[in-house]
């Protein structure tokens, strides 16, 4: 196991002459929230000092002092992540990046943008948009930073059509451990140069270096869309209709699942019901809510038409239209808000994100309400149907936090042993952090489990970077 | 079988529209439309009435002809009929004149038994059509309504809200309401309603095809109120939320700040 050393006065001074009185903070001056990020039931730790930078040059030199005197360093992008990936659990340092918000330039040639990591999601697809572009990948948590989204290879809704964020990076200005700054990638459609160290960073979480800079591609923004809302007696049906979508050539933009319990929760949290819960007189079980995107209304029309005839077929209770511009509005506020609905009416609150074969997601659901029924742990879930990805949510009012855990923790394993039954993985789209090691130590095995270890000794021979996340057993035992 | 009215009105997206400073006119060209929200909690409180005692409901609106987009979409989610009273000569009209082109208009159609109505459109905002219409119809009229309870024997009985409470009151048919939207949050179009919507007839109006209409009372000419000018309202300083990184600094800033506002 590394040995770190603690920020002695010295170090803090040479620290704060990087990047200045204001922008370095320690004691009680660090912002609290810096121990957790959306998750505090894994655990609260506080770093040493926090910076924040600006500039690559100045990652570069925080790093190189840090290297020099074996100070752990946890990047941090907003702190919406949902597997303690930003917390500083061995403490030392936290790299703050909010401050490197920039956008830098557009080449509307190439249609791709430069950025800085500290941008936030929301701020490049609004920036985008005003230049008639589109960023693909839609994360529901629009406050993430894009660096953030890089590090956790974010998916999102938008994802069955466009894939993840990965498939947007080109480029990465990468500071590594001790401080060298190192290029990946190029702003080119397609490459084949050796092993892409480009890919092996996105997703890396922070534990093989701090990326400063992007360069991402964008596409049109598409001219028109319209979302349908499937309803169907129960689950099974619901989520047997998902591959059908897919086979009929409708090429959805998304196809997301929502269960009869969410939607009542979100109805309440937004204040309004937009997904119906009855249909026709009957109760609905589940929706899918599918969105297309095309160059005008009769294209859509089409696709809407053989969305209608299949739907048929499958037993839907009926197919909605969310056409207008209010409505839309209501459906994606409602739909984006589930994990927050979740979050305002429940106390302790724990999640996975497995992805399991399209086909599985029955079998899979039905396994873990049962789970909850016997372990007294009320259970939400909502997903990204078309993928296969699964967002499911321990939830409990009444429990005490340990009786809450210990519970939480049996069904958990159960889970994941599920999910790999059914040749599924561990995470989606949310990755590891430090909450899901284990899990991803059992689902790829001791070999692939070490060979990534030994990746990491490679680009951070003293594990200074973001220690005890991802493949980082060490820490821990 | 009840004969039901609803009132429904286009408006631009108001968080999209400008106002021209060298004239003060409102820039309303490529800003995209949308139907008033209030005036789809009325068409929903009307299709739920269709669904309990049976009826018709035809859809009115006054405004350009892209305004048949909103009789669309309202067809689609529970209208029978719809019925555009569009032409230059009732441009520029304020609710005067407005409420009387709708009724002549109406009037086309046969006498109605029910007629729903938005409490207000979110751009012209008067909310002065209710009280004007009813009177025109020579209906009796309920206001803030949050649920109707019965309709039969030429009368209703509905629930309104008040500041103070709940107040239950009867009323002959007919009978104009504007509802609450506690009760009426609009639904989602199926697929089928709204492709049969596209291509749904719509009853066209003109200034020459109304029986009766007055050229005098509609338009400008019918219009009791003048607009002089129009200004955006002077805006109270935003807030601003202190953040340069640490507490202490925050708590300088801040200190600053009220020292040279005078506060403290
Ligand atoms: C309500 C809600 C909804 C969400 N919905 C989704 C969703 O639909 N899809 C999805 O994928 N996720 C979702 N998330 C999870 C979260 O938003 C993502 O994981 C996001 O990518 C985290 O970005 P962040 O800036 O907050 O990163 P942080 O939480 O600050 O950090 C996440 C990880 O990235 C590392 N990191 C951050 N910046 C850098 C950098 N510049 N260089 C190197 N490492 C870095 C950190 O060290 C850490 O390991 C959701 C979260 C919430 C709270
Ligand atoms: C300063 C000013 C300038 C204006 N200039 C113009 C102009 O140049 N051209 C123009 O067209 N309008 C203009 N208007 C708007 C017009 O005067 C009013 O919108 C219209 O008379 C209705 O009044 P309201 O929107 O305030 O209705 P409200 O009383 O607030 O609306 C209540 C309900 O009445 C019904 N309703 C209202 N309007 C209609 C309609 N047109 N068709 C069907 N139902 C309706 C709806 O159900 C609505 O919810 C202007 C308004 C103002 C204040």
């Amino acid at each position: 196991m590394a040995t770190y050393n603690k920020i002695t006065p010295e170090i803090a001074g040479q620290l704060k002459a990087v990047v200045g009185e204001k922008r370095f903070f320690m004691g009680e001056d660090i912002d609290p929230n810096y121990s957790h990020d959306e998750m505090p039931i894994y655990g609260k730790y506080l770093p040493e000092a926090a910076v924040d930078v600006e500039t690559t040059e100045e990652v570069s030199g925080i790093l190189k002092i840090c290297s020099a005197n074996k100070i752990p360093v946890t990047c941090r992008g907003a702190g919406t992540g949902l597997v303690g990936g930003c917390v500083p659990l061995a403490g030392g340092l936290v790299l703050c990046t909010r401050r490197m918000n920039k956008i830098l330039s557009y080449d509307m040639d190439n249609l791709v943008v430069r950025i800085q990591p500290g941008v936030l999601l929301k701020d490049l697809a609004a920036d985008a948009l005003t230049h008639g572009l589109m960023y693909p990948p839609d994360p529901g948590e629009k406050t993430a930073t894009v660096g953030g989204n890089i590090s956790t290879n974010a998916g999102g809704m938008r994802a069955v059509k466009y894939g993840v964020t990965r498939d947007y990076v080109l480029a990465l200005t990468v500071v590594l451990a001790d401080g060298r700054i190192i290029e990946l990638g190029k702003s080119v459609c397609k490459t084949s140069s050796g092993y892409s160290l480009l890919h092996l960073m996105i997703g890396s979480e922070g534990t093989l270096g701090i990326i400063t800079e992007m360069t991402m591609k964008l596409i049109p923004n598409p001219i028109c869309d319209v979302s349908c809302l499937v309803p169907f007696r129960d689950v099974e049906s619901c989520i047997h209709f998902v591959p059908k979508i897919k086979l009929a050539n409708l090429d959805p933009q998304s196809i997301e699942f929502m269960d009869a319990d969410i939607v009542t929760s979100s109805a309440a949290f937004t204040g309004n019901p937009i997904f119906p819960e009855t249909v026709k007189n009957e109760d609905v079980g589940a929706s899918i809510l599918v969105t297309f995107v095309g160059s005008d209304e009769d294209e859509l029309d089409q696709k809407m038409i053989r969305l209608g005839k299949i739907a048929e077929e499958a037993g839907a209770l009926d197919v909605l239209v969310v056409a207008t511009s209010s409505n839309k509005k209501a459906a994606w506020a409602a739909r984006s808000s589930f994990l927050t609905a979740i979050e305002a009416d429940t106390r302790l609150i724990d999640e996975m994100d497995v992805v399991v074969p399209v086909d599985k997601i029955p079998a899979f659901l039905i396994y873990i309400r049962r789970l909850g029924e016997e372990g007294g742990i009320r259970i939400r879930n909502f997903g990204h149907a078309g993928d296969g990805n699964l967002h499911i949510y321990c939830c409990s009012n009444d429990l005490e936090e340990e009786e809450f855990k210990r519970r939480v923790k049996i069904i958990m394993d159960k889970a994941y042993t599920k999910c790999a039954e059914l040749e599924g993985q561990v995470s989606g789209e949310h990755s590891i952090g430090h909450a899901k090691m284990v899990y991803l130590r059992e689902s790829v095995g001791e070999d692939v489990f070490r060979l990534m270890g030994e990746i990491k000794k490679v680009f951070d021979p003293d594990g200074i970077l973001n220690p005890g996340k991802v493949c980082d057993a060490a820490l821990r035992s | 079988m009840l004969k039901i009215l609803v009132c429904v009105k286009q408006i631009p997206d108001i968080d999209l529209v400008k106002m021209d400073p060298e004239t003060g006119n409102l820039v309303r060209a490529g800003v995209p439309t949308l139907t008033n929200p209030l005036d789809l909690n009325a068409l929903e409180a009307a299709v739920q009435v269709k669904e309990s005692y049976g009826g018709e409901i035809t859809l009115i609106t006054m405004g350009p002809p892209m305004a048949e987009s909103t009789l669309r979409e309202c067809l689609a989610v529970g209208g029978d009929e719809a019925v555009l009273i569009t032409g230059r000569p009732f441009g520029g009209a304020d609710t005067l004149s407005t409420s009387y082109s709708i009724v002549k208009a109406a009037d086309m159609e046969g006498r109605f038994d029910l007629i729903f109505c938005g409490k207000e459109s979110q751009d012209g905002a008067t909310g002065q059509m209710a009280s004007q219409l009813a009177e025109r119809f020579d209906a009796s009229q309920v206001s803030c309504c949050l649920s109707i309870d019965e309709i039969g024997d030429g009368k209703l009985r509905a629930t309104r809200v008040l500041e103070t409470g709940r107040e239950i009151v009867e009323a002959t048919l007919p009978c104009l309401l504007t509802v609450e939207k506690d009760n009426f949050y609009g639904r989602l179009p199926s697929l089928k309603d709204y492709l049969a919507a596209k291509t749904a007839p719509i009853t066209t109006y003109t200034e020459n095809n109304i029986d009766g209409l007055d050229l005098n009372k509609i338009g400008v000419p019918g219009s009791g109120t003048i607009v002089p000018k129009i200004y955006p309202p002077e805006l109270p300083e935003p807030g601003r939320i202190i953040r340069t990184g640490s507490v202490k600094s925050d708590v300088a800033a801040l200190m600053d700040v009220l020292t040279e506002k005078g506060a403290l």
